[in-house]
């Protein structure tokens, strides 16, 4: 495989400042009359010229403040953004683990749930059907699978969550900081399955706060800070540098807060 | 068009899974679940035959089932915009988060409202048979018509359910569209009652194609013209190919204003 699984040529993403938007048809009326230039809005640049390779195989860490443009990066590999500039190629297939259980619906069980998460993931209902066993398994929900998951507690939540997400078997994963959830029991688990997914010569990148992580699992690291990259280097360097320009990295306790 | 199609075959599974999970959320918690899709139909046709049947009168015979044959498209119509003008904005946690097909919301609020209409229509032949109508044969064309219905929805679904992620008035703006639309199709009334001059009004609404068939089939036990069939069935492709072009052109910046 010659291509990187991941290629970002000069990545710039621009999001407009929502609050001057006209929201509703008045306001755009208002507006159109006002005859009011329209550039009160904003851009702010999220991303600036960002460029780099993941070859196959590899597991990247992004670090940096938050809002630095972490989890900007991950969602336009995930596609869910289009880049505003540059170019981004993607090798190989993917499975977000962004916002884990983002399509679970609080009335429908959590078998129910399997199905449709898996649906919006990609897989065929035959796959689904072929993987659910494994999935209930890893979970650890027993009998509460034919619960509604309103009736679940957080931990069972993310547990299902994550379980589906990593049946996907994909050839990217991402890994947006949700690994600091859940019970210290569950967490061993759910890196048991990363590091599997490491071994298996999959792609993996992984966003974390988390000093600890980043220097036990990955290959190399990213330092993104006010959307610009500030080193592509080992994950020990990244982090010297990112102690350098920052301050400290947050402490261990900091990272148990959903954030990015 | 053909990318209509072509995407719903690809993502046939996940639009009937996210249409079956919509009815079931509407009907979980209920002791008789399921049996309120044929129950609830049931009841206000009931009421509506007491109502005109006894209590008012008017000049047409049977008047509950000229009202039904045509009130029962129209609700499916005005309940499948409802639910799916909503359906881009209220999944915003979804696709902010993960790559998915946006299409399949819209499509999957149309789906279940199919299948809610489709189980309507058999309180319908039940009523007309305890009313001693005649079961006209012409039911077997009803096929025709729910094309260009169905067709003539989902393109409006794809419009309003697009641009409400722009102007979130829009879901307001659709409940009164739809009342004034209620009473300018001549659903409550016959188009006879009306002076021909103004026919020219009405014949400017796509809605009087689609519904036609319906009434002309149950009702009146006759076919519809083939130029009014042929309307019905453009105004469904029209709807469609205007709708959805527009959700197709604005798609990709739909993450940007949920």
């Amino acid at each position: 495989m010659a291509n990187p699984a991941v290629r970002f040529q000069n990545v710039g993403q621009s999001f407009r400042v929502i609050q001057e938007r006209p929201d509703t048809l008045r306001e755009a009326f208002v507006h159109f009359f006002r005859r009011k230039p329209r550039s009160t809005h904003h851009d702010f640049e999220a991303l600036k010229h960002i460029s780099f390779d993941v070859p196959h195989g590899t597991t990247l860490g992004i670090i940096g403040r938050n809002g630095s443009g972490k989890s900007t990066i991950l969602k336009i590999i995930a596609g869910v953004y289009r880049p505003s500039s540059g170019s981004v190629e993607v090798n190989g297939s993917i499975a977000p683990l962004i916002e884990l259980g983002a399509g679970f619906h609080h009335e429908l069980t959590g078998r129910e749930n399997i199905l449709i998460n898996g649906l919006l993931l990609g897989l065929s209902k035959r796959e689904i059907q072929r993987l659910e066993p494994a999935i209930i398994e890893f979970a650890e929900i027993g009998d509460f699978i034919d619960a509604p998951v309103k009736q679940y507690s957080s931990g069972m939540y993310m547990r299902l969550a994550f379980s589906v997400a990593t049946a996907v078997d994909p050839d990217i994963l991402l890994v947006d900081e949700i690994l600091s959830v859940g019970d210290a029991g569950f967490r061993v688990k759910c890196f048991e399955r990363i590091g599997n997914f490491r071994e298996q010569g999959k792609t993996i990148i992984l966003v974390s706060h988390d000093a600890e992580q980043i220097r036990d699992f990955c290959d190399r690291a990213l330092l993104i800070h006010n959307g610009e990259l500030i080193a592509d280097t080992s994950p020990e360097a990244a982090l010297a540098r990112y102690e350098e320009v920052i301050g400290h990295p947050q402490p261990r306790t900091v990272s148990a807060l959903p954030g990015g | 068009m053909l990318q209509l199609f072509s995407d719903v075959y690809r993502y046939r599974e996940l639009i009937w899974a996210l249409a079956l999970k919509e009815l079931r959320v509407r009907y979980k918690r209920s002791v008789l679940g399921f049996v309120w899709a044929l129950l609830n139909p049931l009841m206000m046709m009931i009421i509506l035959t007491l109502v005109f049947g006894s209590i008012m009168r008017f000049s047409i015979d049977h008047y509950a089932i000229f009202l039904l044959s045509m009130l029962l498209p129209w609700t499916f119509f005005s309940q499948a915009l409802s639910y799916s003008v909503e359906s881009v904005v209220s999944n915003a946690q979804l696709l902010k988060k993960v790559r998915v097909p946006k299409l399949v919301f819209p499509m999957a609020a149309v789906v279940a409202n199919i299948i809610n209409f489709l189980l309507s229509l058999l309180p319908l032949a039940l009523l007309i048979v305890v009313l001693r109508f005649p079961l006209h044969w012409t039911w077997i064309y009803l096929p025709i018509p729910m094309v260009g219905l169905f067709l003539f929805t989902l393109g409006s679904a794809f419009f309003f359910a697009a641009i409400n992620v722009f102007f979130r008035d829009i879901s307001h703006i659709v409940q009164i569209l739809l009342s004034a639309w209620f009473y300018a199709s001549p659903i409550i009334y016959s188009l006879d009652f009306i002076p021909k001059k103004y026919h020219i009004f009405f014949r400017l609404n796509p809605m009087l194609y689609v519904l036609n068939g319906f009434r002309l089939s149950i009702y009146y036990g006759m076919l519809p013209s083939p130029g009014s069939t042929a309307m019905s069935l453009a105004c469904g492709v029209a709807a469609v190919a205007i709708g959805f072009g527009l959700f197709c052109r604005y798609q990709d910046t739909f993450v940007y204003y949920i």
